[in-house]
């Protein structure tokens, strides 16, 4: 830094700060345009500020619209499959569960989904219902996958990671699409993306995609679980409006609804049914000040549920409706050259109705408030601190189990206040390296069934089945060291990364707990418990180039090391789905190549995963069994001809290499092979 | 020190006092020429995309004074070049119309941009940009540093902006907060 920066009189640096109050800037800034000038993908995602992703203090993947194009992705995990240090698990055509560093189970409660910053996350079960993400591949301008926690920014539930899905912008981005597919297992889906913008003052995009097909084979699956599974479809719309009234400032409104039917592995192991349908309003607005850009944003998402789970169920109201708000504001300013901060407050209400399995409505407040400091030490070494505390205040309305130990009082008076942060150390060494060193701390909030289940004995059998308002959320630290290497002589890039983590005080829905047994009368009791602790330590290994001459390439490989220190599972008879120490492969292995010649795109994408241990249900109470799931390798080609500028036909074969796969204990998964015809105008 | 130890660029003029020659690399240290060339054609590019996020924002059609060092023919060359390609480029979604304008008679042109050549001296510029609220933008990060331009691109190996923030005060210039984040301010 010059000698003469330090020099500038604080009258000029106070005048600089406030000269834009008077009149805000002439554009406002978007993270497409912020991109297209440093030609490198921006994101605001790890930090809540605009950064190059080689400058993040977060270790970041970026899954661009090429990449999903490439891919021959029908549905986001399609997307997300190939990704290092990412797993999936494949239930149907719809459904499928994704975690970040093993840790993958039925209902994965550990990895947040947002849409453009709107979680897309079901407080209700805790898991993420992808299906219903109501975007078509079409209009995503890139995903940003955080491993790693991120609560210091997001809040509750982002502890192995973060997703966000990013779509185009409608007043800056012209997305004009429309695909139709075809293939095996019946499948049929179509989507169409149109964008229509009056200059630069306002844009508006609609997209509505659907699909149908008819799921795998049923394979091991129970006659209960087969009766009930029906084939998946889905109906999605969504609308994104954005506005700029006055230069330096924005306004939008999105709103989007889905209706969708699938079969897929519930937290308890079992395969069921699930019909949702569900809705958003965002409304939101920014403001480029000289004091920094301030910004609102409000939303409802709302989703009513029902469950087909055969006999277990029957007798008892199988349906829920499920109500989030959330209110959020924020400011981020640059003090200085050398100091960015940015102070966010929001306000959160989440409610859970269920006649059956609630006898009532769970619900909380949550007050959050956070607040990062970003300090560019040197030219070359930056330090970020973010810290967040979310104060939560539960409630229920309704009829507590009989003997679950737990009244009206008990639940009305609990919360707790949970403090998160994230920390991170970015040092770009030369112009061809750069070292992270980042610690975290993340939490994870119980669901709304963890803290409300209400089956009183005799409902789900001769149980009582109870939530538990005195839970804790758990707790993961991290602490991890990346390092990132540009090989301008291979025309590619190294990236690495080696991580340590603990989770204390696991929850467990109710029906994996041990029994407990009330007394007087030695009712049985199994309610939501933490369980105990785990820890994983591993890392990552990828590399990705492009020749000269235009082969695209990449291979990586990914370590997840998990321990279990938990009840689970400890009785005569697993109940528990998940066994921390061999739940998830402890290896995978990618590769991909492709190649683009004249008119024709052709990309083939490998993967190995490592054995491991899943869980299905016995058919008797809630014991399961153990399952090894074997080690397995699976083979994507995509070959797309561009018939014309505009209209591209492709064919992709999903698990090219064998007909049918068990990636779970769930039905295995049959190969796919999928026509599609884009047309983009 | 004695005469023989005075900078060999000074040998060309024997004629000058040992005291005159110290005086003359004093200057040259401190008003150094650039020695960063001048912005590519790729940086341009980016120049014209940054300017959107500009305040004031540009109105078009965009007078860009392409400034050279008075009396360098290899400058004046180098600006020619310079002033042909701003020529067919946006600039912050304007059309753009570029001249050469010597360092010297830099104050008395109207402009509403300055982009210098290779080798320009930087106290006349930094002067007409603050006295025409005009942007000054170069090659030369070492300029930016020293407050003797406002803005500094450079893509070698990854895009990077560099702001004085300084410069960009006495010239009445500002950018949308997102873009103070993307930048190196000094």
């Amino acid at each position: 830094m010059s000698h003469r920066t330090g020099a500038i009189p604080l009258a000029a640096a106070i005048a600089w700060t406030l000269s834009g109050l008077a009149t805000a800037f002439a554009q406002s800034p978007d993270n497409g345009k912020l991109a297209d000038l440093f030609n490198e993908p921006v994101t605001t995602s790890a930090t809540g500020r605009p950064q190059l992703v080689s400058e993040a203090p977060a270790n970041m993947e970026i899954i661009t619209q090429d990449d999903i194009r490439r891919s021959g992705a029908t549905t986001i995990p399609d997307a997300l499959e190939f990704l290092t240090g990412v797993y999936v698990r494949r239930y149907g055509l719809l459904s499928a569960d994704v975690g970040i560093r093993g840790y993958d189970q039925p209902y994965n409660p550990r990895l947040l989904v947002l849409v453009n910053g709107r979680e897309v996350y079901e407080q209700a079960y805790g898991d993420v219902p992808w299906a219903e993400i109501p975007v078509q591949l079409e209009e995503i301008r890139q995903i940003e996958v955080i491993k790693g926690p991120n609560s210091a920014l997001y809040g509750f539930n982002a502890v192995s990671g973060v997703i966000n899905i990013i779509t185009y912008d409608p007043l800056t981005d012209r997305v004009n699409a429309a695909t139709i597919r075809g293939g095996t297992q019946h499948y049929l889906s179509g989507s169409a993306v149109g964008t229509g913008q009056i200059g630069d003052v306002a844009g508006v995009r609609l997209s509505a995609g659907g699909m149908r097909g008819s799921d795998f084979a049923p394979g091991q699956l129970s006659p209960i679980e087969a009766g009930v599974r029906q084939a998946p479809q889905t109906a999605t719309f969504n609308i994104d409006a954005k506005a700029r009234p006055a230069p330096g400032s924005e306004i939008y409104i999105e709103a989007s609804a889905a209706d969708t039917r699938y079969a897929e592995a519930s937290f308890t192991g079992d395969m069921d049914t699930t019909f949702r349908r569900t809705n958003s309003v965002r409304i939101g607005g920014s403001v480029d000040t000289g004091l920094g850009l301030l910004s609102l944003s409000a939303y409802r998402n709302e989703a009513l549920n029902s469950l087909d789970a055969g006999p277990a169920l029957v007798g008892i109201a199988d349906w829920f409706t499920q109500d989030i708000y959330v209110v959020q504001a924020s400011l981020l300013s640059k003090l200085s050259a050398d100091h960015t901060i940015r102070i966010g407050l929001e306000y959160r209400n989440n409610t859970l109705t269920a006649p059956g399995f609630l006898q009532g409505t769970v619900g909380y407040q949550v007050y959050a408030a956070s607040a990062m400091w970003n300090w560019q030490i040197t030219p070359a070494l930056s330090l970020t601190n973010a810290l967040r505390t979310d104060t939560l205040a539960l409630r229920y309305s309704g009829t507590p189990a009989a003997f679950s130990g737990f009244d009206l009082a008990d639940y009305n008076h609990a919360g707790f206040t949970a403090v998160s942060f994230n920390s991170g150390l970015v040092y770009e060494a030369t112009d061809q390296d750069t070292l992270r060193l980042m610690v975290a701390r993340g939490v994870q909030l119980p669901s709304l069934v963890e803290f409300g289940e209400q089956s009183p004995f005799g409902a789900l059998g001769p149980v009582v089945v109870a939530g538990n308002p005195g839970t804790r959320p758990a707790v993961v630290n991290n602490i991890e060291l990346d390092y990132d290497r540009a090989l301008p002589g291979w025309h590619a890039t190294l990236r690495s990364a080696l991580f340590a983590q603990r989770t204390d005080d696991i929850i467990s829905e109710p029906f994996s707990s041990n029994v407990q047994f009330v007394p007087p009368f030695g009712i049985p009791l199994v309610t939501t418990t933490n369980v105990g602790s785990s820890e994983a330590f591993g890392g990552e290994l990828g590399l990705r180039g492009q020749t000269p001459g235009g082969l695209r390439w990449s291979a990586s490989y990914a370590l997840a090391a998990t321990t279990n220190h938990t009840t689970l599972n400890t009785g005569p008879q697993a109940t528990s789905p998940i066994d921390y120490a061999m739940s998830a492969p402890r290896h995978i292995v990618t590769g991909g190549l492709g190649y683009n010649w004249e008119r024709v795109e052709l990309d083939v994408k490998a993967r190995w995963q490592s054995s491991y241990m899943d869980y299905r249900p016995t058919g008797v109470g809630f014991y399961l069994q153990p399952v090894t799931v074997q080690n397995y390798v699976t083979v994507n080609a995509r070959v797309a001809y561009k018939l014309t500028g505009q209209l591209t036909a492709a064919l992709t074969a999903q698990q090219l290499n064998t007909a049918r796969l068990y990636q779970t204990a769930a039905p295995p998964i049959e190969r796919r092979i999928i026509a599609s015809l884009t047309a983009r105008f | 020190m004695n005469a023989t130890a005075v900078p060999s660029v000074f040998q060309p003029f024997p004629g000058l006092t040992r005291r005159l020659a110290m005086a003359m690399a004093l200057a040259a240290w401190v008003v150094p020429p650039s020695q960063a060339g001048s912005l590519q054609p790729e940086e341009l590019q980016i120049l014209g995309k940054a300017l959107n996020f500009m305040e004031p924002a540009l109105n078009g059609p965009v007078s860009v004074a392409v400034v050279y060092r008075d009396g360098n023919d290899a400058s004046r060359r180098d600006a020619e070049a310079l002033a042909a390609q701003i020529d067919v480029i946006d600039l912050g979604g304007q059309h753009a119309t570029a001249a050469v304008v010597s360092s010297l008679s830099l104050a008395d042109a109207r402009f509403q941009l300055i982009v210098t050549a290779a080798g320009v001296d930087s106290e006349p510029v930094i002067e007409a940009a603050q006295a025409h609220r005009a942007l000054c933008v170069t090659a030369d990060v070492d300029a930016v540093r020293a407050g003797h331009c406002t803005m500094a691109i450079r893509a070698a190996r990854k895009v990077e902006i560099f702001v004085n923030r300084g410069a960009a005060i006495q010239t009445g210039i500002g950018f949308a907060t997102a873009f103070r984040m993307m930048v190196h301010e000094q």
